[in-house]
């Protein structure tokens, strides 16, 4: 390590080419520490578990104009229907479907409002006792509805008196853990919780309670009515592409639209985040490209610069690991200034964006594990020009250029 | 001078060909990164409609009690209610306005000779048409009679008169929405705005409606919104009347005030129009509040630019330093080893200001060739965009204003990049290059 | 013509300042060829970069056709540089990218000649060079001699007053290093001043006035002094 106070020197001589490299590294640094972890919570978030049979479950709605027909029993006739259609496990009409970003929420709360009490935000689906199995939900504890409970109405002033709620939704008003059999309200409205589910995602994933979920015996003729259907595995594609003639066919005067596959609704939901990863990808890759390039081609310069030197250092008996050496030292001075620099930089940048958009603190372990792939990706770059350097012949000092 | 500057230029990016290609390509990529997330950007905030963008404005009334939030960061709801809405319509202001909500039906025509289909509906007053500059091209906007009495017409947009009635005219003529006919009065030439900004409330790139219809026949015939309906108070909306008499929020209203004084008026007015109000026991609250944005400050307050986007303009132009700092090593490598020359040319007259003058002329042109080669790159971009959402369709492209600016930008980021090398070129001194060793 | 007063150059470095030239004075007459000698780090070539413009001087005072160099700012150095001076390299310093025609150019593109006058006078000094046919030629197809040859096209072409050259013969075997000397002193006859830096005994002798520069001072060796040719102008029809 002898060398260091030469090179040293050498570089304030040609301190641009340093300090442009050194810049380079920090940015790169700042960058890809930064873009790495957004990158990381996406993938977490379009990785998380909605609790689905996702590739076996789609959803339609059907927009009914027809006069002839009463809504409410067309839509049990098509449930019916539906559900004996062979490779569906169940089907049913809701009143909202998980994960199409279209839905309805409220604040449920532990008495009746006006009064005021304990509140927890939850989005809520309303559907016959199909509704569970169809979403394929374990229950937990207690029960599903039976059909006798599920009230059926045209006028929408007959509310159920039972609900299933999620696991999470409960234990937020309950954090004992006692929700089961308890009574909550909406509105004014009492219902008593009758089964606990596991918990799975509501209509919007990136709701503040992504996973509060209040499930409802309650059937409403609708115009416009959602179905969700789950199918046996592999057999999504083919019902998908039938269903709507098949309805047609039962009664031709209504739309069959959004007919969307779980998953790929999902993705549909998802698109900008997906859109901002893979962006983001690209950015780090092409970034870490133009990076080493610059390194390879700044030491390849400065070795053309040095060839005479280079060669009278061999001839003055340098061994050529020393060359390498005097290189890669070299680099690895400038990279590590460049490297603290642009942990700094790295940090603030986190902080800037935490301030401005909704994306957490940037955790330290980041901005390590980038600075360190970046001194090895500098090393990678520098050690191709430095054996070439080594290489130069001694014979070199000797001859004038 | 300049013509032969550019001659020196172009000869001096053949003579070294690998360094010159290397140099363009890292600009190419700088500016094509840049210019994907920018392109997108630029759509995104782009102002939908110039003329009148400073003249349309959306009121937001604090309609909440005393003591309760919104989760906005004015602290008011977006929409307004319906009692709110149809009082604004009504009050004899001298301004243009229009009440405005989506909804959507099936569409038919009655006889069985196409198959139904679904189709999204926007329920307007008839200024509508005039604020949002939208031209018919055939038949006219429905009578101010026809909307009073919420008469079963409507205007179809020329996508939907294609589809239907091949593009002939199709006014008099009935469409079925749902089991009901309506007449149709006009047909408008298809609106083509790629910021839904008249309803930032279900997504800012949505497609414009294909049928308007007078607003009073959402009464009339009780139809849905389609679309957010949000409350702050308990209070059942299970049927209709009880949702137009409640305090819930679901409609759009936009006001046309052509000048500041017309704005101030009408401020005003929404500040009577609340102390009327106070007076049946609504708006109980201290302080009465009242916004009002035009389509620039709707735009800017409903987040139409997403802040993921902006976070990638940031970083791809962080990203367009690093290229720069590379170009400027290259540069510099380059324009050092011509030392030589520049020193016989000194000699023979050159000043430092033309030597200056003459290396800048060549890193713009780098410039303009990284620019250009920068587009082909962006075009794959946004290719990339496209196809990850395509809910990007008319967002993920470059106008013409972005295919000027991405040479533009690579020849200005050139020439900050080349600043140092050249005048480090031009006051070296001469004398050092013209004795030969 | 040329009037150096008490001119001192030096050089500063972290350690020592170097005086390259000191209490340097000199007078050269319009017309005149004066070959300049001394040894090796003498000052020669400071000289002829402080006569040619090409560094600045510390002390003193430079009279370049009675204007005051010292106060001049870059561009109009650059401007006086390229009317009234022409250089020849000892190293030729043709640019390597440009052919024949092209490396004549250059002096006159700095000083926005229109294109058919230079033309015209690039022909006319390749013509004298006697490299007319070689025009489009790249300098490294030519020889040494034939090099030299079209850096003195060059530094006529300008039409200037005052020819400067450091060891134009330096790079250049005997045959045609007198070749490149006969073509100086036609030039020289041709009412061009000329001053050529040089380390050759013999070469020196040819030049009607000699000076030597010993520690940055002036040794005048004038073998006859004084009588310049009367056809001290503008070297016109060269």
């Amino acid at each position: 390590m002898l060398e260091i106070k030469p090179i040293f020197k050498a570089l304030m001589r040609s301190k641009v080419g340093a300090v442009l490299l050194l810049l380079q590294i920090a940015i790169t640094t700042a960058i890809v520490s930064n873009a790495a972890f957004i990158i990381y919570d996406r993938v977490t978030y379009l990785a998380q578990d909605t609790g689905y049979d996702e590739e076996n479950v789609f959803s339609f709605a059907i927009l009914t104009f027809g006069k002839d027909r009463d809504l409410m029993q067309q839509t049990e006739l098509d449930e019916t229907f539906i559900r004996n259609l062979p490779g569906v496990i169940d089907a049913a009409a809701m009143s909202a479907v998980p994960l199409s970003g279209s839905g309805s929420a409220t604040g449920f709360t532990l008495k009746p409002q006006p009064e005021i009490s304990k509140r927890a935000r939850a989005a809520y689906i309303q559907g016959d006792e199909h509704v569970l199995n169809t979403l394929g939900l374990t229950l937990l504890e207690g029960r599903n509805f039976t059909s006798d409970e599920v009230v059926v109405t045209e006028s929408a002033r007959e509310v159920p008196n039972v609900v299933v709620v999620t696991k999470t939704f409960i234990d937020e008003l309950f954090p004992e853990g006692n929700g089961l059999g308890q009574t909550i309200y909406m509105g004014d409205l009492p219902a008593k919780v009758i089964g606990i589910v596991e918990s799975v995602s509501g209509p919007w994933l990136k709701d503040s309670r992504p996973k509060n979920i209040v499930f409802i015996p309650l059937m409403k003729a609708m115009k416009a009515q959602n179905f969700v259907v789950r199918t046996e595995s592999g057999a999504r594609e083919e019902i998908m592409k039938n269903i709507e003639s098949e309805l047609l066919q039962q009664y031709p005067d209504r739309v069959i639209d959004w007919l969307t596959a779980f998953d790929k609704s999902k993705d549909e939901y998802n698109a900008g985040d997906i859109l901002m990863m893979r962006m983001l990808i690209v950015l780090i890759a092409v970034l870490v490209g133009v990076t080493a390039l610059g390194i390879f081609g700044l030491t390849l310069f400065n070795i053309s610069k040095r060839t005479k030197q280079i060669g009278t250092r061999r001839a003055l008996g340098a061994r050529k690991s020393a060359i390498i050496r005097y290189f890669l030292i070299e680099n690895s001075m400038i990279s590590l200034v460049g490297l603290v620099i642009g942990c700094f930089a790295a940090h603030t940048l986190g902080q800037l964006l935490m301030q401005h958009y909704e994306i957490p603190v940037l955790p330290i372990g980041y901005i390590i594990g980038t600075a360190l792939s970046v001194f090895v990706m500098s090393w990678l770059a520098v050690i191709g020009p430095a054996k070439r350097a080594a290489d130069i012949s001694p014979s070199i000092a000797t001859r004038s250029i | 001078m300049f013509t032969h500057y550019l001659d020196l230029s172009w000869r001096s990016f053949k003579r070294t060909p690998l360094v010159s290609i290397l140099m363009v390509l890292a600009i190419a990529i700088g500016i094509g990164v840049t210019m994907t997330s920018l392109s997108v950007y630029h759509m995104m905030s782009m102002d939908p409609i110039p003329s009148k963008s400073q003249q349309l404005f959306h009121p937001q009334l604090k309609t909440m009690d005393e003591g309760i939030n919104w989760w906005t960061s004015n602290d008011m709801p977006t929409q307004l209610t319906y009692q709110d809405a149809v009082n604004l319509q009504k009050a004899e202001v001298p301004a243009k306005k229009s009440i405005s909500m989506r909804s959507g039906f099936s569409v038919h025509l009655g006889d069985g000779s196409i198959k139904p289909f679904m189709s999204q509906a926007r329920f307007i007053n008839a200024d509508f048409f005039s604020m949002f500059q939208l031209e018919f091209v055939f038949g006219d906007s429905w009578s101010l009679a026809q909307e009073h009495n919420a008469t079963p017409v409507l205007v179809i947009d020329s996508q939907l008169n294609d589809k239907l009635f091949a593009g002939t005219n199709s006014v008099g003529k009935q469409l079925y929405l749902d089991d009901k006919a309506f007449l149709i009065v006009g047909v408008i030439k298809q609106w083509t705005t790629h910021i839904k900004y008249y309803d930032l409330n279900n997504g800012a790139f949505n497609e414009t409606e294909n049928i308007y219809m007078p607003f009073p026949l959402v009464e009339a015939n009780q139809y849905e919104n389609w679309g957010n309906t949000n409350g702050w108070k308990h209070e059942s909306i299970r049927t209709f009347e009880e949702k137009i008499r409640s305090e819930h929020v679901w409609l759009q209203f936009w006001v046309e005030l052509p000048t500041r004084d017309a704005k101030k008026d009408y401020g005003e007015f929404l500040l009577a129009y609340m102390q009327e109000q106070q007076k049946i026991g609504r708006f109980n609250r201290k302080e009465l509040d009242f916004a009002l944005h035009n389509v620039t400050e709707w735009m800017e307050f409903n987040n139409v630019v997403s802040e993921d986007n902006k976070v990638m303009v940031a970083l791809s132009f962080m990203f367009l330093a690093v290229c720069l700092a590379n170009i400027l090593g290259l540069l510099l490598a380059k324009f050092l080893r011509r030392a030589p020359e520049i020193g016989v040319r000194r000699a023979l007259g050159a000043s430092k200001t033309q030597v200056f003058y003459q290396h800048l002329v060549e890193v713009s042109l780098l410039g303009l060739f990284g620019g250009l080669l920068g587009i082909l790159v962006a075009q794959l971009g946004l290719w990339g965009v496209r196809i990850t959402r395509d809910y990007y369709e008319n967002l993920a492209t470059m106008d013409i204003t972005m295919l000027l600016a991405a040479p533009a930008i690579a020849i200005v980021a050139c020439l900050v990049a080349g600043l140092y090398p050249a005048w480090l070129v031009c006051r070296t001194n001469p004398a050092v290059y013209l004795k030969s060793q | 013509m040329l009037t150096m007063n008490n001119i001192g150059k030096i050089y500063q470095t972290e350690m020592v300042q170097t005086h390259a030239l000191r209490d340097f004075n000199l007078q050269v007459n319009e017309g005149e060829f004066i070959a300049v000698t001394g040894p090796s780090g003498s000052g020669k070539t400071t000289f002829l970069n402080i006569a040619g413009m090409l560094e600045p001087f510390s002390t003193g005072q430079y009279l370049l056709d009675g204007v005051d160099v010292g106060k001049l700012n870059d561009n109009q150095r650059a401007d006086l540089r390229n009317q009234k001076i022409g250089f020849i390299f000892q190293g030729f310093n043709l640019i390597p990218d440009l052919n024949l025609y092209e490396n004549v150019e250059v002096p006159l593109r700095y000083r926005g000649i229109k294109a058919s006058e230079r033309k015209r006078r690039i022909e006319q000094c390749l013509e004298q060079v006697g490299l007319a046919s070689r025009a489009k030629h790249l300098p490294q197809q030519l020889s040494g001699g034939q090099q030299q040859r079209v850096a003195i096209a060059r530094a006529l072409a300008g039409e200037p007053r005052f020819l400067l050259a450091d060891e134009p013969t330096g790079n250049l075997d005997s045959l045609m290093a007198r070749q490149v000397m006969e073509l100086l002193e036609q030039i020289n006859r041709d009412g061009a001043t000329i001053v050529m830096v040089t380390h050759d005994a013999e070469l020196a002798r040819r030049a009607p006035r000699n000076i030597q520069v010993v520690d940055g001072k002036l040794a005048d060796f004038t073998l006859y002094q004084g009588a310049p040719t009367a056809n001290a102008h503008v070297l016109e029809g060269v």
